[in-house]
């Protein structure tokens, strides 16, 4: 019937005795269940192949990655689309739908040339106009992240045959082959979607692409299908049918996982990590990847707006009175590893090793506290003397403002810089209000943020320094960070094509920003995926599927 | 529990109070096994009400602080256990208690004015006033309530008063209905009609003749209330949807998600004090109903 | 059953209706968070947010939109879903059935168990038998909802293999007919058993003081001088009337149990509208918001007007004051 079947005859017997065992108890219990589902129901199941389960936490509610930068929509709809390029382990982009590419101009003119008989699921064949319309009609208007790194840059695209794209940038851009891999531009059909709304296109939640998978079916806050796409460019996969189930509890995933009913889990919960890497019936891995991201830094930052953090001693004191090994043992459950530099370890020709961050030092932390007027007077907690503009006797306060899923920092957080004597105060908002109180109010003295800086540092670092960036647009200048020195270093980091002159430029800014200390790097964290042993070969971009292959 | 109460009374006013308060008190464990329940509701709370009280001095650390190693199993040291960042559950309970507690009462405070004003004067007054204040009522009693906590929470943050703001306030219109009916029925009685015959005033009339009536029902609602809020309380920490500032017995039964399989101390110990506890309110509000109909 | 009872009871509908919509309008849109920032996402720029809350409509005044809002939900039309893209009744009205087809079903598991329980208790009350069954029923109730619905995946569902863990189907499936009922089924066992453990201890004492009431009365003491069983004055004498305040709480309790079924179906993976409403609270959904919280309070006013239409009919003590 299919490749699942081929399989060793001993172990098969074996797995129908107990399949026919479970059935007998579940007829029995169905005994109890006063549905009318008649007891000829009872009788034996047809053998029915086995599809390849994931388990994603939430439903998507549509599948078209090229309207949204949603987490979930991408981790659902990664499949079914391709773009230009791919991003390889080491972030080195190679063909996908573009088989070669020249840079011209000093990098101010990219021309891909696209694979010949690449076919959308619907049989239609791709060509230049999709890639045109996709990127100006969706990708720049409703992708917000690629929106926001490209359309300053994009000056038109041009189409000079059916397989030819050139990108006409305003400047020489050094990182435009970064930014179009599938999760940052899927490249979409322009015959689906030329007409009508794009967002309420029913395209959306039946959707057409050139991915290595097709869209079979979608229950509503239940299950994605979709099936092998047998002409993919890549060649077909082996996994013929895949499902997407929607399992909310991360820890009725693991069950899920441990009783069979899921073969992929797209994140470990921490403590599970151990048990299940300790488990022979399932691979566990770790990657930098989450879906929306990659190469993430949790990031304290103060608000420089206050004037409490305008005085550095205050930023080093908090720095100093952090204990990040413990954040990363009890927090991340050893998931990641302590930051070392502002940018992520995993852009490795940016990352700056060797910088001297501040590291735990209580009575480094307390000696910076006493000199800038926070004294200890018995109490606990510190209270200000002398301090500018800061009546004498006012207790040492800091908020400390956190996504739901972030408490426990701010639960750790707070008994650490106790010590220190700073009463940290945690305040817990749901990601909307998140947003509004932290970057548009700017009403708050310190937030956790996870930035991701994902493959290059244009992508997710600039965001983080550059006074352009200080505004109400989320995740942006938390800190209101302004250094003009620091925004020339990025725009040249930018421009520069040659890769040796960029690692220059960008240890000089990882060491401005240790200086300046507007943020607390505190961990790197990774992501831990773990699968059924039974398949192996996955990848770490959407596709994670399409190489893999399992036995029964 | 509230609920065989509002179902009956959901149906019509004029028969709601005696049938309503009738079904409250005829529970099951009336004379011998009423009183031997009574008192096990009794010390469940009363032991719970002294372990908040006594919260500084029993608690053997401090409940924020990181005083032993990540996820440590019950130990002498640590009598039930550590959670992931190391604070020390039993501490974290202890001084739960005090805020789901305060939660609770709290919550059967403002039901309790808000009902019983609400209530007595729909009753009292009728006509259009009590046209304008049944369907008040109504509106309050049809918003399911944990559904209405969940949204308010979400969208405005999570906070105890917030809690006890939201579950306050959608809290009272059983009560209302209740002493509503229970009104209409005493106002015909012959003591009412004297004492507002002999010139009365309102309020005396309120405090002193009419309150006394339908305290005993109210008393009912109220401790099977304080059960349900311990519960929904508990539920929105699992959502999510706690305090991180407080310790609360939601928070705590919230945290232990993700770590049941690791750290079942976790999950355990927060679960049996928090059914224990309604248990304790919903068996107390048992025994006070037997009361009533001994009467 | 006076037809002015019924009209009055219907005219009531809608005031309370439009108190709902208000409450539910004004609580979403006085929140502080803009939903623009939950729909950009994690980058953006003032443009783009201008063009969003344009699109959406967030650009007119509070009470502009509430007008709007109003002629809109009486029209039927509550709005595109921001997130889902779609109409949020559509939305919806996908998840309703499985929310539906769970609380149908503990309720019917609650009341298939309660009623004999409920009787076994009443024939001797005080006896043991009746306080362990209300001990059972109470401590179930006390127990939170969550904590019962892990123990039991832990144990019936991993530990023994007997259900499976998690969902409405199996994965993947695409049996129809027979066999898709029976797939819902041995799915549909674990998260109803709890929800319905919870409302037993409601339903036992109810059943219980309905039959000891009636066993007192003067019909049954006749039937049973005529020597009828006592399982026969139980069923046909004590029973007709003893479950009336039965029917009442299995209406009130039908709307009320849509709600409780959220963190059931957090537990479960039950594809209802509980996670539905747990999700658009984290995107901010708000049209999908209002429109959850209207149609399910909605859902409440319905169960209770039928439960009293019913009551009404069946007993005919009710009588328009």
């Amino acid at each position: 019937m299919d490749h699942y079947d081929r399989t060793g005859s001993s172990y098969g017997e074996r797995s129908l005795v107990r399949g026919e065992f479970v059935q007998l108890r579940r007829c029995l219990l169905l005994l109890w269940i006063p549905v009318s589902a008649g007891a000829a129901a009872c009788a034996r199941e047809p053998a029915r192949e086995r599809p390849f389960v994931a388990a994603i936490t939430t439903d998507p509610g549509h599948l078209n990655t090229a309207i949204t930068t949603n987490g979930s929509v991408h981790t659902a709809g990664g499949l079914l689309y391709d773009g230009l390029v791919e991003l390889d382990d080491n972030l080195k982009p190679v063909p996908a739908l573009a088989e070669s590419w020249e840079v011209e101009k000093g990098g101010s003119v990219y021309r891909f040339h696209l694979r010949h008989g690449v076919h959308w699921h619907d049989g239609q064949t791709l060509r230049a106009a999709d890639v045109k319309f996709t990127f100006d009609s969706l990708l720049l208007k409703f992708h917000s992240r690629t929106r926001a790194s490209l359309a300053p840059v994009l000056a038109r695209i041009e189409t000079p045959d059916d397989f030819t794209v050139e990108f006409i940038l305003r400047r020489p851009y050094a990182p435009l082959l970064q930014q179009l891999n599938v999760e940052e531009a899927p490249i979409m059909p322009q015959h689906v979607f030329a007409t009508g709304d794009p967002l309420h296109n029913p395209a959306n939640i039946a959707p057409t692409g050139t991915g290595p998978y097709r869209f079979v079916s979608y229950s509503r806050g239940s299950e994605i299908r979709f099936t092998a796409n047998k002409d993919y460019f890549g060649g077909p996969p082996a996994i013929r049918d895949i499902v997407l189930r929607v399992v909310p509890d991360p820890a009725v995933q693991v069950i899920a996982l441990e009783a069979g009913e899921v073969d992929w889990l797209f994140g470990v919960p921490g403590p599970e990590r151990a048990r299940l890497r300790q488990d022979k019936r399932f691979t566990v891995s770790q990657t930098p990847g989450y879906s929306g991201g990659s190469n993430c830094i949790s990031t304290l930052s103060f608000n420089l707006d206050r004037p409490l953090f305008r005085d550095i001693r205050v930023r080093r004191a908090v720095a100093h009175a952090v204990d990040r090994r413990q954040v990363l043992e009890r927090v991340l459950f050893g998931q990641g590893r302590i930051a070392d530099a502002p940018i992520s370890s995993g852009i490795i020709f940016a990352h700056a090793a060797g910088l001297a961050l501040p590291q735990l030092d209580t009575a480094q932390a307390s000696r910076l506290l006493e000199e800038a007027g926070w004294r200890r007077t018995g109490n606990a907690f510190r209270a200000s003397r002398g301090v500018n503009g800061v009546s004498d006797g006012t207790p040492l306060i800091i908020g400390f403002t956190v996504m739901p899923g972030q408490a426990q920092y701010g639960d750790l957080l707070r008994a650490q810089l106790r010590a220190a004597g700073i009463d940290l105060r945690v305040k817990a908002l749901e990601p909307a209000v998140f947003s509004q109180t932290v970057f548009t109010a700017r009403d708050f003295d310190t937030a956790i943020i996870s930035y991701c800086n994902g493959t290059d540092p244009e992508i997710g670092v600039r965001r983080q320094y550059v006074s352009s960036s200080i505004g109400p647009v989320p995740f942006s200048n938390t800190a209101a960070y302004r250094n003009p020195e620091m925004d020339r270093l990025f725009d040249s980091a930018a421009s520069a094509l040659d890769p040796g002159i960029r690692t220059r430029l960008y240890r000089r800014i990882q060491e401005i920003a240790v200086r300046d200390q507007p943020y607390v790097w505190l961990v790197e964290t990774l992501n831990t995926r773990a699968v059924n042993a039974r398949c192996t070969g996955f990848g770490i971009s959407p596709h994670f599927a399409a190489t893999a292959h399992c036995t029964n | 529990m509230l609920l065989w109460i509002r179902a009956s009374e959901s149906a019509e006013p004029a028969r709601t109070g005696t049938a309503a308060v009738s079904e409250a008190i005829r529970g099951p464990f009336t004379r011998v096994a009423g009183r031997a329940a009574g008192v096990i509701g009794f010390v469940l709370v009363i032991t719970i009400v002294v372990a908040a009280l006594l919260a500084p001095w029993l608690a053997t650390w401090d409940p924020f602080a990181l005083s032993g190693p990540s996820l440590s199993k019950p130990s002498l040291n640590h009598i039930m256990g550590t959670d992931a960042i190391g604070r020390d559950l039993l501490s974290g309970l202890l001084y739960g208690a005090r805020t789901s507690l305060l939660i609770a009462a709290a919550v059967g405070i403002i039901a309790g004015i808000c009902g019983v004003t609400i209530g007595m004067l729909a009753g009292y007054k009728g006509g259009i006033t009590d046209d304008f204040l049944m369907r008040m009522t109504e509106v309050f009693q049809v918003i399911p309530r944990f559904f209405l906590a969940a949204v308010a929470i979400a969208l405005f943050g999570p906070g105890v008063s917030r809690i006890i703001l939201v579950l306050g306030l959608t809290s009272w219109p059983v009560l209302a209905r209740v002493v509503r009916a229970e009104i209409l029925t005493t106002k015909q009685l012959d003591f009412v009609l004297a004492s507002e015959a002999l010139g009365a005033s309102k309020l005396h009339l309120f405090r002193h003749v009419l309150l006394p009536q339908v305290l005993p029902a109210v008393l009912v609602l109220l401790g099977l209330l304080m059960g349900q809020v311990l519960l929904t309380e508990a539920s929105l920490g699992f959502v999510g949807l706690g305090d991180p500032n407080v310790m609360t017995w939601g928070m705590l039964a919230g945290q232990a998600q993700g770590f049941f399989r690791v750290a079942w101390w976790l999950a355990v110990f927060p679960g049996i004090t928090i059914s224990a506890a309604v248990l304790g309110f919903n068996l107390i509000a048992d025994a006070l109903s037997s009361a009533v109909q001994r009467r | 059953m006076n037809s002015r009872y019924v009209v009055r009871r219907l005219a009531q509908v809608v005031p309370t209706v439009f108190g709902i919509v208000l409450i539910a309008f004004l609580l979403i849109h006085l929140a502080p968070g803009d939903p623009v920032l939950a729909l950009a996402g994690d980058n953006g720029d003032a443009a783009y947010y201008a063009f969003m809350r344009h699109r959406f409509g967030l650009d007119r005044s509070l009470p502009e939109q509430i007008a709007t809002y109003f002629l809109r939900v009486f029209s039927g039309d509550m709005g595109m879903s921001y997130v889902h893209g779609r109409s949020a009744v559509a939305v919806i009205m996908e998840r309703a059935p499985a929310t539906l087809l769970l609380t149908g079903s503990a309720l019917l598991i609650a009341i298939v168990l309660s009623i004999p329980l409920g009787a076994v208790a009443a024939r001797r009350p005080h006896s043991a038998a009746d306080i362990g069954i209300n001990a059972v029923a109470l401590t179930l109730y006390s127990t939170p909802a969550f904590w019962l619905g892990q123990l039991a995946i832990l144990t019936i569902a991993l530990k023994l293999g007997l259900t499976p863990v998690q969902g409405m189907t199996s994965a993947g499936s695409m049996e129809t007919g027979a066999m898709r009922a029976l797939d819902v089924a041995r799915h549909l066992f674990l998260p109803a058993m709890v929800l319905a453990s919870q409302e037993l201890a409601v339903l036992v004492r109810l059943t219980r003081s309905g039959l000891i009431d009636e066993l007192s009365r003067d019909h049954v003491r006749t039937a049973r001088a005529k020597g009828l069983t006592e399982a026969a004055v139980l069923i046909r004498h004590a029973m007709p009337r003893g479950l009336l305040p039965v029917v009442t709480v299995v209406g009130a309790r039908a709307g009320q149990l849509i709600a409780g079924a959220i963190v059931t179906e957090i537990v479960f993976g039950w594809p209802g509208i509980g996670r539905l409403l747990l999700t658009s609270l984290q995107n901010r959904d708000t049209p999908l918001l209002l429109a959850l919280f209207v149609l399910v309070s909605f859902t409440v006013v319905v169960a209770n007007l039928l439960t009293d239409l019913i009551h009404a009919a069946l007993d005919p003590r009710v009588r328009i004051r």
